[in-house]
């Protein structure tokens, strides 16, 4: 929640590297900002009631960085003299404190510690703030400046102490805020006629006279009468901070126990960052207590501020916040011409002289307050309801876009415009966030609604739990993922180190040395995790998407890939998977033919078949082909559907090109698909669901998808895409088909079940078969029966047309025109089922179809055999054509 | 040179003869072979060359003499997992390169097994190349230039060292391949298209180490 809190924003100077540089792999070294940027991240996660929250980092021009962060307008430097009591000191004391040892906890530490880094909240609480930035510089490695104040800063920071081996542990915080409240407590300004020089050479004294360096500070500043009026408690806390040594120094936890602060002590229940408790395996709502709503009234805050502060800064940046142009308006972004730079005179020896140093260099850690305004005002003709959307309404279920009052036709008409400017409509954009918000806390008994409102959209803020929720991750996964080993060296280590710094490498966070860890973590993890798989080149592709998402979350970032792999490439990674994905092209191939036979037959006719192009796009599900923005609208769509939506997916990138592939021969299109040309996203995504809905359910059957569970269970039918094509139910269902039989032919199958269904045979049920999506009266399929006349009239399918395959034929390959022939012309567009004995003559004579340009031919598998024991064959109606 | 375009291409009507020839790169992982096909094919250099799956397609066409040379160039994937793949790549190449990474002695290592093995399995007239990529990283040298020098000739396969960074010796190899390869008349383009790869080769085939393993 933003409460009483400001988005804050410093900026800074991660130093360059000279570009003649490369490192040990022949690649060019990382920047620092990239460096800077990966570790950043981390700290986005840390909550606490007492530390400001990070939001977010911007990478600039230059190897300049900009941070947002949670900022209140009071620091402790300001805190009034009046209001410095005993007390309030001894809360600030326990404040600061509680931050420090939850940072330590985190392997963190501050080490910018101060007044001005002490905020004080409207409600009194103290905060600190910059206490990432010696986190996020690696510990000042990657930038030019020193991370610290000067005056706070312990001794060890500026000389090496014997037996202390590293300067800058935990405790040199507790210094710091030892210093602080001294001063603070004093209420006067410690050295202010010092320079840098002369207060470093004053700190360093105190290593050398033994006397305790409060006393010495006293005496610096001839106050002892106001040290006699300090608590005896204060002055025992300060004493105790400023140990020169750093190993008899208390750390933050040790300070917490000294009997004086414990009624200032706060017990915070440290709730995990946003999500972490959808999966979490405790009883999430154990703790929970209602407010008590009848006195909320006086306080009550504007419902903008009892939003997350990362939903806050979302929406400000759709409110057409630009924090470049505000840093450059404040004049925080100075930039000096390089030539200013130039020394003016260099000697033989390489000493220079007359260079200025660039003050823009060093760390301004002033923090400029990001105005509200802006966002108000956008924001405000909204009703205040439109804060809390209610799940359950009373005339639920119709309204797509959830959310309630006058703007819901208005939203609806807004869910149906590109998604491009969907994600760039503020208003939009805030009623989905807080509605998926609401539904991923009701996450798993959510799942059937947030799978409804992902088919309208997913908004990219809450992207990666919705996924999550979509690919049905519950439980321990964090706990799961920290079981598994991802340290101990594997024989394919090798193999994921070199392929890692060239995957997805454009990305800013992906490309951080940060980034590289995670993902072979990630990997590793995987490949321990299932000793049956195997890691393929590809695999990195496939797991970047859901890293970039789950920066911070390993685990979930784990946890998605491991559901995402069975559900959409089940056994690709064996260690033979030959079989598995000449099937897996077969099909394809054959899906290329029933929906657009031209294509088909030209791509034949040139050799270019599948295998040459397409197994980078299956292996990855199109990871390895797509930057990443597309590849997440990708498929955002496709973790909707079954197994078999990539297939279509797959035909629509083919539709898109379709123009161009015709008119190319062999060469051009194998160059055309060495870097795959821009595809239009948005409109593949429909194309393939368009394709999706008009393919037989069986006609992508394969084998080695995965089987689904017979049982339904509880999983939402609200997408009529989602019906796996793999759940074999009774013997007329698909069966598999030999791989020498699938390659040899050209059309598709229809199992007998599909065909029942399909054609209505078996009266109307309520069938969620997708062609049946319309209220069209017309039959959607043609079933032609290729026997023999006789063997027709003796028995046939209800409503089909005999086209006898024996004399159909002329001699030039062309269709003899007959009545029935002209039927068949007549119903281009439909499924056309050709049902003949067993045996290859119904296969034969769909590839002739085919090859005719005849699209959406099927054939039924096993013929008319496979209808025989159900007993709707008929004996036809006797036609009158002669 | 960095910047140069591809290899020159047949301008206009070529009056030769025009060949066709399939030449397949193998290597280990990483060591630039996608990145010496790309400056070749288009004189483009990408320093996060993604890895290749499976293995990738692309032809190009050289001029010598009155002879038009056309590559069919098999890009195959360098992860040892894809070795069970590489035969139905080399299967019925013309030429072959071979790349190892000079500053890294285990590409080294790894080529001369792929030479072992083209030498074994591939057709018995196929011209090898072994190229040593990343030459721009001299100062990073692992394998010296005699060495790799010393067992290609006793190997009598085409040796240089080349840069796809830099370009340099990029289009030196694949010319002199081209040279090295028989222009005679079964090497034209007539015969019909085998294109691709038949995956139900492996069946028949007794080398038979395709899918198995």
């Amino acid at each position: 929640m933003l409460g009483s809190g400001e988005l804050g924003v410093t900026t800074f100077f991660s130093s360059s590297i000279p570009n003649d540089k490369c490192g040990a792999n022949g690649l060019p070294l990382t920047p620092n900002s990239i460096k800077v940027l990966g570790q950043f991240q981390q700290l986005i996660t840390l909550r606490h009631p007492n530390l400001c929250r990070y939001v977010d980092m911007i990478k600039c021009k230059h190897e300049r960085v900009i941070v947002v962060f949670e900022h209140h307008r009071k620091n402790l430097a300001q805190l009034e003299p009046h209001v410095k009591t005993d007390s309030k000191l001894l809360q600030v004391f326990a404040d600061v404190l509680g931050g420090l040892f939850y940072l330590h906890g985190e392997g963190l530490v501050h080490s910018y510690l101060g007044p001005s880094t002490i905020l004080l909240t409207e409600e009194g609480v103290c905060k600190l703030t910059h206490h990432g930035v010696y986190a996020m510089t690696g510990c000042g490695a990657h930038v030019t400046f020193p991370v610290g104040q000067v005056k706070y800063s312990a001794p060890e920071i500026f000389c090496k102490l014997p037996g202390c081996e590293s300067r800058n542990g935990s405790k040199v915080d507790t210094w710091s805020l030892g210093i602080t409240m001294l001063e603070a407590s004093l209420g006067i300004t410690l050295w202010a006629s010092l320079s840098v020089k002369q207060i470093i050479q004053r700190i360093l004294s105190f290593l050398t006279i033994d006397v305790p360096v409060i006393d010495l500070i006293i005496r610096d500043h001839k106050c002892p009468e106001k040290l006699e009026k300090m608590s005896s408690s204060l002055q025992h806390l300060i004493t105790r901070c400023l140990n020169v040594n750093p190993k008899q120094r208390p750390t933050a936890e040790e300070l917490l126990e000294e009997a004086c602060l414990q009624p200032y002590r706060k017990v915070h229940e440290i709730r995990g960052l946003n999500g972490c408790c959808m999966f979490s395996t405790g009883l999430r709502c154990q703790n929970l207590e209602l407010s008590d709503f009848s006195q909320v009234e006086d306080e009550e805050l504007e419902p903008l501020r009892e939003l997350d502060i990362d939903q806050v800064y979302y929406l400000w940046q759709l409110a057409g916040g630009d924090i470049i142009r505000t840093l450059d308006n404040a004049g925080k972004i100075k930039s000096r011409p390089p030539i200013t730079n130039l020394y003016s005179f260099v000697c033989d020896d390489g000493e220079s002289f007359g260079a200025e140093r660039d003050s823009s260099v060093l760390f301004d850690d002033h923090i400029l307050v990001l105005s509200l305004d802006q966002l108000k005002q956008r924001l405000s003709n909204l009703d205040e309801t439109a804060y809390y959307p209610l799940l359950e309404e009373e005339n639920d279920e119709s309204n797509g876009v959830g959310g309630n009052g006058s703007s819901n036709i208005e939203l609806n008409e807004t869910a149906t415009l590109p998604l491009v400017i969907k994600e760039k409509d503020i208003e939009y954009q805030f009623h989905r966030i807080l509605l998926y918000k609401r539904l991923l806390d009701g996450y798993p008994y959510k799942r059937a609604q947030i799978w409804k409102e992902a088919r309208v959209d997913i908004p990219p803020l809450v992207r990666p739990m919705v996924w999550a929720a979509l690919l049905e991750i519950e439980g321990d996964v964090y706990g799961r993922y920290i079981a598994i080993d991802k340290d101990s060296p594997t024989p394919t280590d090798r193999q994921i180190e070199v392929d890692i710094p060239r995957c997805h490498q454009y990305d800013d966070l992906l490309s951080s040395p940060m980034g590289h860890h995670k993902l072979k973590r990630v990997l590793k993890a995987w490949v321990m995790s299932h000793p049956e798989l195997v890691y393929w080149q590809g695999l990195d592709s496939l797991a970047a998407p859901f890293l970039k998402l789950n920066f911070n979350q390993e685990a979930l970032a784990f946890a998605c890939l491991d559901a995402f792999i069975p559900k959409y490439l089940n056994m690709f990674f064996l260690k033979d998977n030959s079989l598995v994905i000449q099937e897996y092209l077969a099909v394809f191939r054959n899906l290329i033919a029933f929906h657009d036979p031209a294509l088909s037959n030209h791509l034949e006719e040139i050799g270019f078949i599948p295998d040459l192009y397409a197994i980078p796009w299956f292996l990855t599900m199109f990871a390895h082909v797509f930057p990443l923005q597309k590849i997440f609208h990708l498929w955002d769509t496709m973790l909707l559907g079954n197994s078999s939506l990539p297939l279509c997916i797959g035909v629509a990138i083919l539709h898109q090109l379709r123009d161009t592939l015709l008119s190319f021969g062999f060469n051009e299109c194998i160059l055309l698909f060495s870097d795959m040309p821009e595809i239009d996203i948005e409109k593949c995504v429909q194309d393939s669901i368009r394709i999706f809905c008009s393919t037989p359910r069986s006609a992508t059957f394969r084998q080695y998808a995965k089987q689904s569970k017979s049982e339904t269970s509880n999983k939402p039918w609200t997408s009529y895409y989602s019906t796996d094509p793999n759940t074999i139910k009774s013997a007329l269902d698909s069966e598999p088909i030999p791989l020498e039989e699938l390659k040899a032919n050209r059309c598709s199958r229809i199992s007998a079940a599909d065909l029942i269904e399909l054609g209505e045979l078996a009266g109307p049920v309520g069938t969620k078969s997708p062609t049946k999506k319309t209220k069209n009266s017309r039959p959607k399929i043609l079933i032609i029966d290729i026997r023999s006349p006789e063997e027709y009239q003796r028995g046939t399918v209800p409503g089909s047309v005999n086209i006898p395959h024996t004399t159909s034929f002329s001699v030039e390959g062309t269709l003899n025109p007959t009545p029935q022939v002209n039927t068949l012309n007549a119903h281009r567009l439909q499924v056309k089922v050709i049902i003949g004995s067993q045996g290859n003559t119904s296969l034969n004579f769909g590839n002739k179809l085919v090859a005719l340009g005849y699209s959406k031919v099927c054939v039924l598998h096993r013929g008319i055999e496979a209808l025989r024991p159900t007993g709707l064959l008929v004996v036809p109606p006797i036609e009158a054509h002669t | 040179m960095a910047g140069r375009g591809g290899a020159q291409w047949p301008n206009g009507a070529a009056q030769g003869k025009i060949c066709q020839f399939k030449l397949v790169l193998l290597g280990e992982s990483a060591v630039g072979k996608s990145s010496l096909v790309l400056r070749f094919v288009k004189g483009q250099f990408h320093e996060y060359q993604e890895s290749t799956i499976g293995a990738a397609f692309l032809t190009q066409t050289v001029c010598l003499d009155d002879t038009t040379v056309k590559f069919e160039i098999w890009d195959t994937a360098g992860q040892e997992r894809y070795h069970s793949l590489a035969p139905m790549y080399y299967r019925g190449a013309q030429a072959a390169i071979v790349v190892y990474d000079i500053t890294n002695q285990d590409t080294f290592g790894r080529a001369k097994t792929w030479v072992k093995e083209l030498q074994r399995q591939a057709s018995p007239n196929i011209v090898i190349a072994l190229a040593g990529n990343k030459a721009d990283l001299a100062n990073k040298r692992m394998v010296e230039y005699d060495e790799a020098q010393a067992y290609a000739e006793e190997n009598s396969l085409l040796f240089m060292e080349t840069s796809a960074k830099t370009a340099m010796n990029v289009n030196d190899i694949f010319l002199a391949i081209a040279k090295k390869l028989p222009k005679s008349e079964q090497g034209q383009a007539s015969q019909p298209r085998q294109r691709g790869v038949d995956l139900n080769e492996q069946n028949q085939s007794s080398s038979g180490g395709c899918c198995k393993s």
